[in-house]
């Protein structure tokens, strides 16, 4: 369920609902998710690749002892790796998977702002159009006049896909060569 | 501690209890004569009914009374002990776990057909019973009338000093009902020079009317439980639940006794009927004991009957020196101490008892995170170590370094608290051999060495389940009916020997059986058939038994119900590997098979060798390693991976081509030779950093089925490094090499 | 606490007033002893007690056993409502009641 779902719910008659978002930049475009989830942001640091795995997985990081994953967003787009600036950022978001919890790292070439933006000011995802997958798109924001695409976090960053994928690049890699 | 904590720990112990039972049970096959056996295997189900009774699980007591009267029996000699009856009693210790489970996991009464199960076990039991003494067991022990609750209290000696006042206890449960009768007890109080006026030397026995639950009534006690000794009996309990009480308190016995009946909670009776069960010889209830005197039975007399005096030198353990009819079998001292013997032999129980609770049980969970407080540890001090190094600060170098020595001895003895010998698996396996080789007609004797051998508790019970299987193989598969070995003229009892030992930093446990052993055709055969292998492909002797672990080699032809289960080799195979251990075959068709399996001590924390290609850094566990030395290009056929190691060759891989790392190639690279179940590899890397006490971080999800990357750890700089999974690594690369070779 | 005691033909009538708990219980303890030993027969008159607890009844019990050990006379003359209260509390009236009977514990 999305954050913004959930705050529907929670709240049944009243109609207009405001919800925290944070933007950020990839490649020029302007992104937003939920604020849930989140739970810090920290600047780039020394990543170490792990092999035989998806563009998109740029590799792990130490973030004060835990060794956490980071996906590289503007890959997992399929819009090529990104590349390192002063402003990349890692955006490190708590996913569930089945019961368990894990941390994932978003890189994303900088982050831009907190917004509160209000449940009326959210348009549904266009069919097509976006130049990204569909499910990956919760909705669409009105902010400052423009549309700024809301990610639908569980999707972008579903383990369990993730983890296909990869075995499937396994797979017909070894089949190849 | 509450009711549920209660519930949990009766749950723990009784398992516990039944697995000694278990293994009493299979002792006892092998020598029937050991008394200390027979009175451990009473003590446990005794102990078993004693607190189920304390917690109301009838069901549970019900059934438990039963087994352990035919024990009793059992144990005066007067049940003779047979395969059939042991077998029987391991039945009867198998559904008391399922009524512990039912009853007391999960507070659920059990389903008819258990209770049926239950009865069916019940008549079987008394088959035995009724054959000595004309008695069944009863069913279930006489309850009082009394509709009160007992209350029995000692309070402890410094619950005044604490500010707490037992009048409080009994005001308190006057607002949950009735206190009918109050007897106060000061037999512990001391000589009046001894008496210390601020202790406490009250004991009271109430008895109590209440609608209440127990639960609301022993949460009464709840502030001074720790201090104090709470029995509580609620209405109608057993009259053998009053004999208890009456011989756990401190008091005279006969005290007691007399004070309960005083007090309206037994009557005469039922005092006499508990006293009488517990010391009846013939296991009579006192109603139908005939040799009772003004209402009286101290058992003697039933000894002197010829009538239970021949039933019970008929059912005598010693049957050579079976007496005549007539002849009196042991003279009165002899026999007064057979009556006698039963609670001088319950209080030594006790004593043991006490000293094996010598022992903290801690939740596993504390455990781990204590093990990963430590591991953090262990990163830090690495990391104030280096810092400290680098700020060339000789001061806080030597300091440093006295922290890391600290911390290793704490990573030392935390990891030590997680080791668990691997002897309460292996015996769990006794029982597996005693129920196969009945269902399978074959004599097997198991034979256990190493059960002392300490292992992480994670290991242990996660190669619990493979080892199972390996057993059950031996059993099934391995060692031959008793006839067909008579045949080939080997013994007729086959020989299954577990085996486990420390080597080198790791554990070695060995599964042999000395069966038929594997067959090379066989083997071959089904694979050519599953298309493992190709026809025409010659295979080493060792390639060969080593097909057995391969996925889809089992055939239904091969993997009988018995050991099928849905778990074949490749599964036993994985699991091994998944404690990144290894596992070998060494067989001798018609001598039989010897599977070994090695594995790590632990999961958390491992000697490991760092070593680095390009910026990343990569740690192999340091028991792999052989040796290293400079690659020299000169000696390698172009496009060959392989060089010439003093005369050996050695495959080597180029981890940087492995794994993509498009980092320059370092200007000299140097091979590090591993070695795993008895092959040797060379991985090319860059630079070579030296033994690292590597703490293990999982890879997450995300990276599942990775294969020659088995972990992370982080390094004293900060930075991740990459475990090796090297035998993975190896077969990846060898699956790749083989595929590109036939296409 | 504090113990008087008023001594008529071998009587010794010891009138106990004040708190009988745990803060004075080893006082009361040595002074009650003290005063057993010396007296042949014993009264205790306990109308002035305000306060007994567990710990001041204990006391009582003590000097009450003690003094059916030496086969010594005693009985309580009067108690104060608290008293009363702790005797039935632990049903020991009859205990304290029977001031010749010997001890049978």
């Amino acid at each position: 369920m999305s954050a913004v779902a959930r705050t529907k719910q929670a709240v049944g008659n009243v109609a207009v609902q405001q919800s925290q978002y944070l933007t950020f930049v990839l490649g020029g475009e302007t992104f937003a998710i939920a604020v849930v989830g989140i739970k810090e942001i920290v600047p780039y640091i020394n990543l170490t690749a792990v092999p035989m795995m998806p563009n998109f997985i740029r590799g792990v990081i130490n973030l004060r002892g835990s060794v956490v994953p980071v996906v590289d967003l503007a890959a997992r787009f399929g819009q090529g790796t990104s590349t390192m600036t002063k402003r990349t950022c890692i955006v490190i978001i708590e996913v569930g998977i089945n019961d368990e919890k894990q941390d994932i790292g978003m890189m994303v070439d900088a982050v831009s702002a907190v917004l509160d933006v209000a449940s009326d000011q959210i348009e549904p995802a266009p069919a097509f159009g976006a130049r990204i997958r569909t499910d990956f798109i919760s909705g669409m924001a009105k902010v400052g006049g423009k549309f700024v695409i809301i990610l639908n976090i569980d999707y972008v960053l579903s383990v369990e896909e993730m983890t296909l994928v990869a075995g499937v690049r396994r797979e017909s890699v070894s089949g190849v060569s | 501690m509450s009711i549920d904590q209660i519930r949990e720990t009766f749950v723990l112990e009784a398992r516990e209890l039944l697995q000694s039972m278990d293994e009493c049970l299979l002792r006892m096959e092998k020598a029937p004569a050991d008394k200390e056996t027979v009175d451990a295997l009473f003590r446990s189900v005794h102990t078993i009914k004693g607190s189920g009774g304390m917690l109301e699980f009838d069901p549970i007591v019900d059934f438990a009374h039963v087994v352990e009267s035919l024990l009793g029996m059992i144990r005066d000699g007067r049940v003779p002990i047979t395969k059939d009856l042991i077998a029987l009693l391991l039945s009867c210790g198998d559904h008391l776990g399922v009524l512990v489970d039912t009853v007391a996991e999960r507070g659920a009464d059990p389903d008819p057909d258990v209770l049926t199960r239950g009865q069916a076990f019940i008549e079987r039991l008394n088959v035995y019973a009724t054959a000595v003494s004309d008695q069944p067991v009863s069913m279930q022990v006489p309850k009082v009338r009394n509709e009160n609750w007992h209350i029995s209290l000692r309070f402890g000696r410094d619950v005044l000093r604490h500010g707490m006042d037992p009048l409080s206890v009994s005001r308190y449960l006057q607002t949950l009902g009735e206190i009918v009768s109050v007897t106060s007890l000061f037999d512990a109080m001391p000589n009046a020079d001894q008496v210390d006026a601020e202790s406490c030397y009250l004991g009271l026995e109430l008895d109590f009317k209440s609608d209440a639950d127990k639960q609301t009534i022993s949460e009464a006690f709840e502030f001074v439980r720790d201090q104090c000794q709470v029995r509580i009996l609620s209405p109608h309990s057993r009259v053998s639940d009053y004999v208890d009480l009456i011989n756990a308190l401190p008091e005279d016995k006969n005290r007691l006794g007399e004070l309960l009946v005083e007090s309206g909670a037994l009557t005469a009776e039922e005092l006499q009927e508990g006293l009488h069960i517990q010391r009846c010889p013939a296991g009579v209830r006192f109603n139908d004991c005939v040799y009772k005197r003004d209402g009286f039975c101290d058992g003697k007399q039933c000894l002197s009957d010829p009538t239970v005096r021949r039933r019970f030198a008929f059912a005598g353990g010693d049957v050579k020196s079976r007496p005549a009819p007539d002849h009196v079998p042991a003279s009165e001292d002899e026999r007064r101490e057979i009556v006698n013997s039963a609670p001088e032999k319950q209080k030594r129980g006790g004593e043991q008892r006490r000293q094996e609770r010598n022992f903290i049980r801690i939740p596993a969970d504390k455990l781990d995170l204590l093990i990963n407080l430590v591991g953090e540890l262990v990163i830090a001090s690495a990391s104030t170590a280096l810092r400290a190094r680098q700020a060339g600060n000789s001061e806080l170098v030597e300091s440093a370094s006295l922290v890391t020595r600290l911390v290793d001895e704490i990573r030392g003895n935390s990891l030590q608290l997680r080791m668990v010998p691997i002897g309460d698996t292996f015996s769990r396996f006794k029982r597996v051999v005693h129920d196969l080789s009945r269902e399978l007609n074959k004599d097997i004797e198991i034979v256990v060495s190493g059960a002392d051998t300490e292992l992480d508790k994670t290991v242990v019970e996660r190669i619990s389940d493979p080892l199972m299987h390996l057993v059950r193989n031996a059993i099934d598969h391995g060692i031959e009916p008793a006839d067909r070995r008579v045949a080939l003229g080997k013994s007729a009892t086959g020989t299954l020997k577990l085996n486990a030992f420390h080597d080198s930093g790791i554990i070695i446990i060995e599964v042999s059986d000395d069966g038929a052993g594997l067959n090379r055709e066989t083997i071959l055969a089904h694979a050519v058939e599953r298309g493992l292998v190709d026809p025409e492909q010659t295979l080493s002797e060792d390639d060969i038994y080593k097909l057995i672990f391969e996925p889809g080699f089992s055939t239904a032809e091969y993997i009988t119900s018995l050991s099928g289960r849905g778990v074949g080799m490749d599964v036993v195979r994985k699991s091994v590997e998944a404690l990144r251990g290894t596992i070998e075959i060494e067989t001798r068709q018609g001598a039989g098979t010897t599977i070994r399996i090695r594995l790590p001590l632990t999961l958390a924390i491992i000697e490991g060798f760092l070593m680095a290609v390009g910026n990343t850094s990569y740690v192999v566990p340091l028991d792999m390693v052989v040796e290293c030395v400079e690659l020299d290009e000169t000696h390698i056929s172009r496009g060959r991976n392989y060089i010439d190691l003093r005369g050996e060759v050695l495959p080597f891989l180029r981890l940087r081509d492995q794994f993509q790392d498009r980092s320059a190639v370092a200007r000299r690279e140097n091979i590090v030779v591993v070695q795993y179940a008895g092959h040797k590899a060379g991985l090319v890397v860059d630079k070579l950093m030296g033994e690292f006490q590597t703490v293990i971080r999982p890879l997450g999800k995300i990276f599942d089925n990775l294969p020659g990357i088995s972990g992370t750890t982080i390094l004293g700089s900060g930075e991740v490094a990459l475990i090796l999974d090297v035998p993975s690594l190896v077969q990846h690369v060898s699956k790749m090499e083989s595929l590109s070779v036939r296409h | 606490m504090t113990i008087e005691v008023e001594i008529s033909e071998g009587l010794h009538r010891l009138k106990v007033s004040g708190e009988l708990n745990i803060y004075t219980a080893v006082e009361f303890k040595q002074q009650l002893l003290e005063q057993l030993a010396r007296a042949p027969r014993v009264e205790i008159d306990l109308s002035q007690v305000s306060e007994i607890d567990t710990a001041g009844f204990q006391v009582l019990y003590l000097a009450r056993r003690e003094a059916s050990r030496d086969d010594k006379p005693l009985r309580l003359a009067a108690a104060s409502r608290a008293v009363k209260d702790v005797i039935q509390a632990y049903h020991m009236a009859a205990y304290f009641e029977h001031s010749t009977k010997k001890e049978n514990a």
